[in-house]
């Protein structure tokens, strides 16, 4: 999924490492000599952009006694502005982008650099730390299941079209093979065919499901499911719900009184990896009417770059569980931030 | 995306106000703004970069032509290159075709089959349904309930598992009727098997025209996935769908460049009848602030004869409870009110968020109050007083305060009317700035 962004950001990368190395050799040079001849320092003082960078004469100090570097804005911006285009241009939200490309430049301008060190080190380190600040840790599904009192009840929320259906099937398979039991609530009863088409999964991968006709009250349905569950000592009840956009108040209010109902363990908000700037939008909206616990991105086979991930993280906060990969039940995988950002940045630093 | 840019582009728009000779800085900003803009719409960067390119050098090298100022001069050039962006209208034609949806998992295509389905049977046309969806379960139960509440025949088999066989079943069982539509699953641009598999359906089907579902939420990726559905089947037509949540429809452009086509319809609701017609004018005039009236007549006429909300009455300022009432009644037919309100030529209106803030109950309610009022009181609500207003309120089976909550709506929604006409009485009138550019060009 990340692989487009990983050839981007590792372009971007060699472009940021090669402007600092540039800074250094066109910088270094006149500095001592101005030292040592003691001329005015009036020439290499513009470098100082912003009020709070460090004096002229701080900087000839911290060259001559620490042998270091003071790594200014400007030297930055040319880099950062194409940093910016790739994240971009892997969906990463306008206002996603604009935030991590300002902690980038909070980290390294300013910062003193070993002359003899690696300027690679010093940009891979603040991106890499940027990213894993926005990614979070992952959520370990099974863990959680371990821990906590019987049954576990998950509710699946999204817009529509996300694929929480099919992620609720794709979850019910991996939780079976991990030796759990599982119980379904066909709580889509509004668009048709929704109930056939869970039925039929839950068919094909042998869990129980409960449902009721089309049009009935999603709520009562989850209800029967998590009495199921209790009656029947099952481990795990998740709960499909319909699609619905965040700028409905009345399908959101359904959603709280579901949540009202079911009382779950965790809810779990689905959205897909190809969508744009809205998925911010619409994470938020979720996470303020009926919060949300953890992520599972979708269509993550789409050859997309993975900016939808660090949209969503960012501004909700929550960790990303899951990706869907592909149509077969086996096509999900467990997200881990620290993998994917060795990834993308490589594990050299 | 059409809020958004509107609005920034008139900020940008107002820094050349008065200016008579070009301004870098000036362009330079707004070209700035107009770029933050289109990407935060989900245009794609390369795309909105060509974009603004063209817009900077056209502004500054282009002569600034006589009898224009600087400010419509710029405008003009951000219409023109805005129109190239959205391509061509694609023609609908009312004759006998057969119309291939092509889309990703989850962009809405049955949905939008079973929309397409009702257009057309409303322009008076003999449709059918083809479900050649054999993957997703309970595809064909999807379909097939929303063509038995509108009563268009669909042909499907939830049991067969090639698509392939499907279609020439159906072809050949739809054979009788002007219109077929031929509904098939997701699919993305990087599962080989399912590209063959729509070519070789494109190939039976011999279809007219190739539809491609575009959710409005898709990003970056838009330009890429047409750009392969286009070398496969040669799209000839874009549908936007769910533009009634808040996403911006940007990658529906890039895939309507990409392709070289127009978006044909936009889908903004979950009922059947939540469909639009896209006319690039009525686009780009809704961008810059004219509002789309052709749009909202066309759907007004659908849905209410002529003389029940003469708009240009209620443009004019002349705007009574009676109108409020026949527009209530007609609301349900006509779609929500903000997506209404959308069509109209707002300018640079804002409108007070209490005017959406009237839930269908409430708006059945009111409508009760308004049968209590006597003639004379809906044609002139200044009459009502406060014995007036607690007889109303007796007749209705309602409180005093729910029928001061009405004459509340009503007059906020009379100012806003009013406050649409003269654009406020600004220096800086659309309408007539419009006729300036069909003019020029």
């Amino acid at each position: 999924m990340f692989g487009g962004l990983r050839e981007k950001l590792q372009a971007a990368r060699d472009r940021l490492g090669s402007s600092i190395q540039g800074v250094i050799v066109t910088q270094a040079s006149p500095v001592q000599e101005t030292h040592k001849g003691g001329s005015s320092p009036s020439t290499a003082s513009i470098k100082t952009i912003s009020p709070a960078a460090p004096t002229f004469v701080d900087k000839v100090k911290i060259l001559i006694i620490d042998r270091e570097l003071v790594v200014s804005e400007k030297d930055l911006s040319d880099a950062l502005s194409e940093f910016e285009m790739t994240l971009l241009e892997s969906d990463v939200a306008l206002k996603v982008s604009d935030a991590i490309i300002a902690r980038v430049r909070t980290s390294l301008v300013g910062k003193h650099r070993k002359i003899g060190a690696s300027v690679d080190a010093l940009v891979v380190g603040a991106l890499k730390r940027a990213l894993l600040d926005v990614l979070g840790n992952g959520f370990d599904l099974v863990t959680y299941i371990q821990t906590h009192n019987r049954p576990v009840k998950i509710l699946f929320t999204g817009v529509n079209g996300t694929g929480k259906t099919t992620t609720v099937a794709k979850i019910g398979a991996y939780l079976k093979k991990q030796g759990y039991t599982v119980v379904i609530g066909a709580g889509d009863t509004y668009r048709a065919g929704a109930i056939e088409q869970i039925g039929v999964h839950a068919e094909r991968i042998g869990i129980k499901i409960i449902q009721h006709q089309e049009g009935a009250d999603p709520s009562a349905v989850i209800f029967d499911a998590v009495q199921y569950a209790v009656s029947h000592k099952i481990d795990v009840v998740l709960a499909d719900t319909a699609g619905r956009f965040h700028t409905k108040s009345n399908l959101m209010n359904q959603l709280e009184k579901i949540r009202r109902v079911m009382k779950p363990d965790l809810v779990v908000y689905v959205d897909e990896a190809v969508a744009g700037n809205d998925a911010i939008v619409r994470a938020a909206e979720f996470d303020r009417t009926v919060g949300a616990d953890a992520v599972i991105l979708t269509k993550a086979d789409m050859d997309s770059r993975g900016g939808a991930a660090i949209s969503i993280a960012h501004t909700i906060g929550k960790p990303l569980m899951f990706l869907g990969t592909g149509q077969g039940y086996d096509d999900i995988m467990t997200f881990d931030p620290v993998q994917v950002v060795e990834e993308l940045m490589g594990s050299d630093a | 995306m059409l809020d958004t840019l509107s609005t920034s582009l008139k900020d940008a728009l107002k820094k050349l106000a008065g200016k008579t000779v070009i301004d870098r800085a000036a362009v330079d900003e707004l070209v700035k703004d107009l770029q933050r803009a289109l990407i935060s719409s989900d245009v794609n960067v390369k795309l909105v970069m060509e974009l603004s390119k063209a817009i900077r050098t056209r502004s500054l090298d282009e002569q600034l032509p006589r009898g224009t100022n600087v400010r419509e001069h710029v405008l003009r050039i951000v219409y023109q290159e805005l129109v190239r962006l959205v391509w061509a209208s694609t023609d609908v034609k009312l004759e006998p075709q057969t119309i291939l949806m092509a889309g990703l998992q989850g962009s809405g295509k049955t949905t939008t089959t079973a929309k397409l389905a009702r257009y057309f049977q409303k322009k008076g046309m003999k449709v059918g349904v083809l479900c050649a969806d054999t993957f997703r379960p309970g595809a064909y139960d999807q379909i097939s309930t929303l063509c038995a509440k509108i009563n268009v025949p669909c042909f499907g088999n939830p049991q067969e598992k090639d698509a392939l066989k499907l279609t020439r079943e159906g072809l050949e069982s739809l054979k009788g009727l002007e219109l077929v539509i031929v509904d098939t699953q997701g699919r993305h641009a990087l599962e080989a098997d399912l590209i063959r598999e729509i070519i070789e359906i494109n190939v039976i089907a011999r279809a007219t025209h190739r539809w491609l579902v575009v959710d409005a939420a898709l990003g970056q990726q838009a330009s890429e996935q047409a750009r392969r559905f286009h070398e496969a089947i040669d799209i000839d037509g874009v549908i936007i769908t769910k533009m009634d949540g808040t996403a911006k429809g940007g990658g529906a452009l890039s895939a309507v460049a990409e392709t070289k086509s127009g978006i044909v319809f936009i889908g903004s609701g979950e009922t059947i009848e939540d469909l639009e017609r896209f006319d690039p004018d009525g686009f780009i005039s809704r961008l810059l602030g004219m509002g789309d009236l052709k749009a909202l007549l066309e759907r007004a006429g659908e849905a209410i004869k002529a003389d029940d909300v003469d708009v240009n009455a209620m443009m004019k300022g002349k705007f009574t409870l009676r109108d409020m009432y026949k527009q209530l009644e007609a609301l349900n037919k006509m779609g929500p009110l903000k997506q209404i309100m959308g069509m109209l030529p707002l300018g640079k209106m804002e409108l007070p968020d209490g005017v959406y803030d009237v839930t269908s109950t409430k708006m059945v309610r009111y409508r009760i109050i308004m049968d209590s009022m006597t003639a004379g009181e809906l044609d002139d609500p200044s009459l009502i007083n406060s014995s007036r207003l607690q007889r109303i309120a007796r007749g209705a089976g309602s409180t005093p305060d729910e029928v001061r909550e009405l004459i509340k709506y009503y007059k906020m929604m009379q100012r806003t009317l009013k406050g649409l006409r003269g654009g406020g009485g600004g220096k800086f009138n659309m309408q007539r700035l419009m006729k300036r550019f069909s003019g020029m060009q």
